[in-house]
């Protein structure tokens, strides 16, 4: 990857006050996506961390506009809002959903599918932070393997993996879904202006960092997200109707425990007799790594 | 419809500016849509309603409307969607029944006090155990979701009402309901005129923008969470305008009456007077056939309520006023709400109470859909003549 060159801020669209954690990926991603998308945007936001974090009424935290809305249903009212625009000749303002993983993995899953079967010109965010962390990290189905959240404590920590919800999104044959990571900003930056300029639904995931569900340091926000793409536990790839591209293959090799260390929610998992679960994270990111190797190979063939 | 079944015995009443179709009533309700200019209509199937958004995906495959028709993928979406275009200024337009309603429920609280103008017709039907057939008990549940509910008795009265129903939400931004019969209205034919387009627009002008909606040209906040200090503002200000109901449904019934030759109020009395012994309390088309029984019966009068919610307690008592003390109401319940008393009785309850002593009985019947013939109405006058208890199940006994 190269270097760093677009990564400042240059119009800020978010004031000052906002009321995240320390810490908290909902600050960083929402600057750097308002200042791309410029005032003429609707945000939709379902009930998640953001739901607060964009101020209570009457506040908003965006220049720009921002609906709040049911749960289960974000990408549904905003199918409403953009029919009503476009009849309205406002093609040019854009519909954005804002939800976290819950809203996206969980409950909202319906409403995400029907909204990208129908390929709405929408553009959706999902913060993916790996538990419901609004309302106290209770686990979802994006709580990533090995993790302990309040209601999979102690020895009944997380034993599934995620649901592969790129992987679902993708099988849409949506124009564009990616993922991104706030520890690569540039290539976050450039994932936002390309999803801009696309027509039909576009999804962007991104692994947001949450220090207290976490538990990490909020000065370790960036780099903890940085190992994860570092250790394949979160790649970075696009899928454009269903061809993926991995946009960034780590240098070296790096056990996932070098990202799972300086996470509390799986200091459990370096106590004796626990191991295992760790192999086990580790054979689950080298697989899911091969196969995006593979269905990069594959789909770019398919292609040509 | 009234005067309509008043003057059949002769010849059928014409209406200038009308075409006259034989039509069922769903289709009397997306005809409804068309003529109220629906911008934005999200869709999803559900018997008995079906042919409703069926019929307005012809109309917009036709070009004959020009709207957004969006299948969506559930009920649930289908009213996020509505609230969605209604919050950036659409007309809109819908239709769903029973257990469609009970899923959408949690968004029927957030279009209402969002404060969003639209109208839904919904075909009643019961939950469980499961039935698709004609009874009340969904549209009825939702009464405190904030809704204004309309019952139509025919469907003349269907499209008719949608057609003011859109006035009374975007005079007051409420949302609005107008509930048809499942089958006995939904998929049976029946003579409906239907107005020229240009008469309904000189009635019901294009939706206007208040200032509210967002459309991205400023920036507005909607829907953020609201503190204990505000809370009840809102509250407050929805009441204020909930309670403006009643008056406008008669206001506009008037002015519809005088516009399209057809009038109509909250409710509607017939031979309610001094003679009057017993009342019937009817809505929907088990108000047709009591219309016909009570004729053999002098003394038994008929209110029928066309408003249910917010339930039009001045225009009650107005109808009635010159009833003997002695004289005992009868409410005829196709819902099941989980109670003793049955929705209409209840309201009815709360309607009088303090305000009058008149004896109150109430019968449940047609649950599910079970027919109520001529036969069923003289059952319930004569048990309530000779037998009277204060509920009685005509249907199972």
């Amino acid at each position: 990857m190269l270097p760093a060159m677009d990564f400042l801020i240059k119009e800020e669209k978010v004031y000052s006050g906002g009321l995240s954690c320390r810490g908290c990926g909902w600050a960083l991603l929402v600057r750097h996506l308002a200042s791309i998308l410029g005032e003429n945007t609707i945000y939709v936001v379902p009930a998640s961390c953001f739901s607060i974090i964009a101020g209570p009424y009457p506040l908003n935290e965006i220049k720009g506009s921002i609906v709040h809305t049911v749960f289960a249903a974000a990408p549904a009212t905003a199918t409403g809002i953009r029919h009503a625009l476009d009849r309205q000749g406002k093609h040019d303002t854009n519909v954005v959903i804002l939800a976290g993983d819950g809203g996206t993995f969980d409950i909202g899953f319906q409403a995400l599918s029907g909204a990208a079967s129908r390929n709405e010109n929408l553009f959706y965010i999902a913060n993916n932070n790996g538990a419901y962390m609004n309302t106290g990290i209770q686990t979802s189905t994006a709580t990533p393997y090995g993790a302990v959240t309040t209601t999979n404590p102690q020895a009944n920590y997380k034993k599934t993996f995620p649901k592969d919800l790129m992987g679902i999104v993708g099988a849409h044959n949506i124009p564009y879904a990616a993922t991104a990571s706030l520890a690569f900003i540039e290539d976050y930056r450039r994932k936002i202006k390309k999803a801009k300029d696309i027509k039909g639904f576009r999804l962007i995931m991104i692994d947001g960092p949450c220090p207290p569900g976490h538990k990490v340091d909020p000065a370790q926000s960036i780099s903890v997200s940085r190992l994860a793409v570092e250790t394949k536990l979160y790649p970075l790839f696009e899928i454009e109707h269903q061809k993926y591209t991995i946009n960034y293959f780590p240098e070296k090799e790096m056990p996932v425990e070098v990202c799972l260390k300086p996470q509390g929610r799986f200091r459990h998992l370096f106590k004796e007799g626990n191991k295992e679960a760790i192999r086990e994270i580790q054979r689950y990111a080298d697989k899911n790594w091969e196969r995006l190797v593979a269905l990069e190979k594959l789909t770019h063939e398919l292609e040509e | 419809m009234n005067e309509m079944n008043a003057v059949k015995e002769n010849k059928i009443k014409e209406f200038p500016r009308h075409t006259r179709k034989v039509m069922k009533g769903n289709f009397a309700a997306a005809e409804a849509a068309k003529l109220a200019k629906a911008g934005f209509i999200p869709a999803y199937p559900i018997t008995p309603q079906t042919t409703i958004v069926e019929e307005l995906s012809d109309k917009v495959a036709r070009g004959e409307m020009d709207a957004e028709y969006v299948n969506m993928d559930s009920e649930h979406s289908v009213f996020a969607a509505a609230m969605g275009a209604a919050l950036a200024g659409e007309r809109v337009f819908t239709a769903t029944s029973g257990q469609g309603l009970f899923y959408a429920h949690e968004v029927l609280h957030a279009i209402a006090h969002f404060r969003l103008p639209m109208v839904v017709c919904n075909v009643g039907r019961p939950s469980i155990p499961w039935n698709i057939w004609s009874d009340q008990s969904d549209s009825l549940a939702q009464r405190d979701t904030g809704w204004v509910q309309f019952y139509g008795e025919s469907s003349q009265e269907v499209l008719d009402s949608v057609i003011q129903a859109y006035i009374i939400a975007e005079e007051l931004d409420l949302p609005v309901f107008v509930v048809l019969d499942a089958f006995y209205q939904s998929h049976t034919s029946e003579n409906v005129w239907i107005p020229e387009q240009s008469l309904v627009d000189e009635f019901l002008p294009p939706k206007k923008m208040k200032g509210y909606e967002v459309t991205g040209d400023e920036p507005k906040a909607v829907g953020g969470l609201v503190q204990p200090e505000n809370y009840g503002k809102f509250n407050y200000e929805y009441w204020i305008d909930i309670n403006r109901v009643e008056k406008l449904t008669n206001e506009i019934g008037k002015k519809f009456g005088d516009h399209f030759g057809r009038y109509y109020g909250a409710v509607e009395a017939v031979n309610i007077g001094p003679h009057t012994k017993m009342v019937l309390v009817t809505i929907s088309s088990i108000t047709t056939t009591a219309r016909g029984v009570i004729r053999q019966h002098p003394d038994v009068g008929l209110l029928k309520l066309r408003l249910v919610h917010p339930f039009p307690k001045q225009s009650v008592l107005e109808a009635i006023k010159d009833l003997p003390d002695d004289a005992v109401f009868v409410t005829i319940e196709r819902n099941f709400m989980g109670d003793k008393y049955g929705a209409l009785n209840q309201e009815l309850r709360r309607a009088f109470y303090g305000e009058n002593n008149f004896k109150l009985y109430d019968v449940y019947t047609g649950q599910g859909g079970k027919d109520v013939p001529p036969i069923t109405i003289e059952r319930i006058i004569h048990r309530i003549k000779n037998d009277p208890q204060e509920v009685v199940w005509i249907d199972i006994e």
